[in-house]
């Protein structure tokens, strides 16, 4: 039990009230200058506040090396078993795969198309995790100052992670496909339907608006249009798991398994520009030091 | 020097909530510390304090979420202010007052979140609210009323210090 602290002025009640009206009239009555002023304010003071948050992280990932790599072994062997044989899967499926690319390149070349262009990209690391329940998103170690903006896409090797919606000095938060705030223009690969990929309440993702005499089926892969937002044609977003057909209703909708696992991201690729640059320009980037896909 | 208290409070809080608190999250909801912090600056220091924290709090930690800014600013600045107007009409505060307060102040500022989201289905709304903004104002609650009663035993203890040394003089002079 504690006695309550009597001591304060009345005035500094008015005083705390007429700042809470204050700000709540700033907020309401002119909430696109109140919110760019903050905004403003966010590039200098996140870079104050990016300092503890990386310490911090950095200091949570190595304690969480640590644990991976020394004490929770259990189960390593099985792993490596299977993923042994992922890897012979895997080989298989690049040697015919190369041949099925030189086949394109021939073909591309004798149909005269116009030589596609490879996106650039920034390589950023997870710092961080939403800082309330509601939303599924990452925080990242880049930010303005290294050229991020809001809507650029973030992915990784496996497939699309989500989108940058607010960036401070020194980061960046990434809207995750899982989200239901989020939405990404998808295409199936096999049907080459269209639709827009939204994320669930379970944690998942599901493609919406396929039209009703689509022919898709379980296990059809969905990857990225190329239409709309930050993100090239062509990557991957996840597999189709179940497809429910409404009654009445003018499109199917599809239930996906994101190709990427969200829960256990550590390092993203930031797309700065989906269809930024030539293969060749591409390649004098990678040699002074920035990623190629 | 309060100044200085309340901004490595206020810094230490981000990478608390974005680093560390994910990791004792149970189903995926972890407490909102900044919402506990600013009501309980607001219960000891008053209303100006608890507002000017909570403010500062909302708007620090809306920088690293995906949520809208002024929800954030309202929601946090108002517990603040809050808390600080109960200390004053509450005559004696207890842990089990407190997580009353923190409970209702918590569930009030999820259900105005979660309404206000556009994109999301009524459904999907309920489904929040039962599962996200409820365990979160329990945890919440819980949360505040363990700092709160810590908080109050270290005051308690600040002042038993004199008889303390008086004791241990009369034992080893």
């Amino acid at each position: 039990m504690w006695m309550v602290n009597l001591r304060a002025p009345y005035s500094a009640r008015r005083l705390a009230l007429g700042a809470f009206a204050l700000l709540l009239a700033a907020l309401f009555l002119f909430p696109a200058q109140s919110q760019g002023l903050l905004q403003f304010l966010d590039g200098p003071v996140g870079e104050v506040v990016s300092l503890p948050l990386q310490a911090v992280a950095a200091l949570d990932q190595g304690v969480a090396a640590l644990w991976e790599r020394y004490i929770a072994l259990q189960g390593l062997q099985e792993e490596n078993d299977r993923l042994r044989q992922d890897i012979e899967w895997l080989r298989g499926q690049n040697s015919q795969l190369r041949e099925a690319a030189s086949a394109t390149e021939r073909l591309t070349a004798l149909l005269q198309f116009k030589e596609q262009a490879l996106p650039i990209m920034v390589a950023a690391q997870v710092i961080g995790r939403d800082s309330t329940n509601r939303y599924r998103s990452v925080i990242l170690n880049k930010g303005e100052s290294d050229g991020i903006k809001p809507d650029m896409g973030v992915i990784t090797p496996a497939g699309v992670v989500g989108r940058v919606v607010k960036t401070t000095g020194a980061t960046a938060v990434v809207l995750l496909i899982t989200d239901p705030n989020n939405a990404i223009a998808g295409l199936i690969q096999r049907t080459r339907d269209e639709g827009i990929v939204e994320g669930t309440r379970q944690g998942s993702a599901r493609l919406k608006y396929i039209p009703l005499l689509s022919r898709v089926r379980d296990g059809d892969r969905v990857v990225t249009s190329g239409l709309v937002g930050g993100f090239p044609r062509g990557l991957a977003i996840g597999t189709i798991t179940t497809i429910g057909k409404e009654e009445g209703a003018l499109f199917q909708t599809a239930e996906l398994t994101p190709e990427v696992d969200v829960g256990r991201l550590e390092e993203v690729l930031i797309i700065q520009h989906p269809y930024g640059a030539s293969a060749e320009s591409a390649e004098k980037r990678e040699a002074s030091g920035k990623s190629k896909p | 020097m309060k100044i200085l208290l309340y901004s490595s409070l206020v810094l230490l809080l981000v990478p608390l909530h974005t680093t560390i608190l994910p990791h004792v999250s149970i189903l995926g909801v972890s407490p909102d510390a900044g919402l506990v912090v600013a009501a309980l600056v607001g219960l000891i220091g008053g209303e100006v304090e608890g507002f000017a924290v909570g403010v500062a709090i909302g708007w620090l930690l809306n920088m690293y979420s995906a949520g809208d800014l002024w929800l954030s600013l309202v929601i946090n600045g108002g517990a603040g202010l809050l808390a600080g107007i109960m200390g004053r009409q509450v005559a004696q505060v207890t842990p089990t007052v407190l997580s009353l307060g923190l409970l209702t102040l918590s569930l009030i500022g999820g259900l105005v979140a979660v309404f206000s989201m556009k994109s999301l289905e009524i459904s999907d709304s309920w489904w929040m609210v039962q599962s996200v903004v409820l365990p979160q104002a329990c945890y919440d609650a819980a949360l505040g009323a363990g700092l709160f009663w810590l908080v109050t035993q270290r005051i308690m203890l600040g002042r038993l210090r004199p008889l303390d040394r008086l004791y241990s003089y009369r034992d080893h002079p």
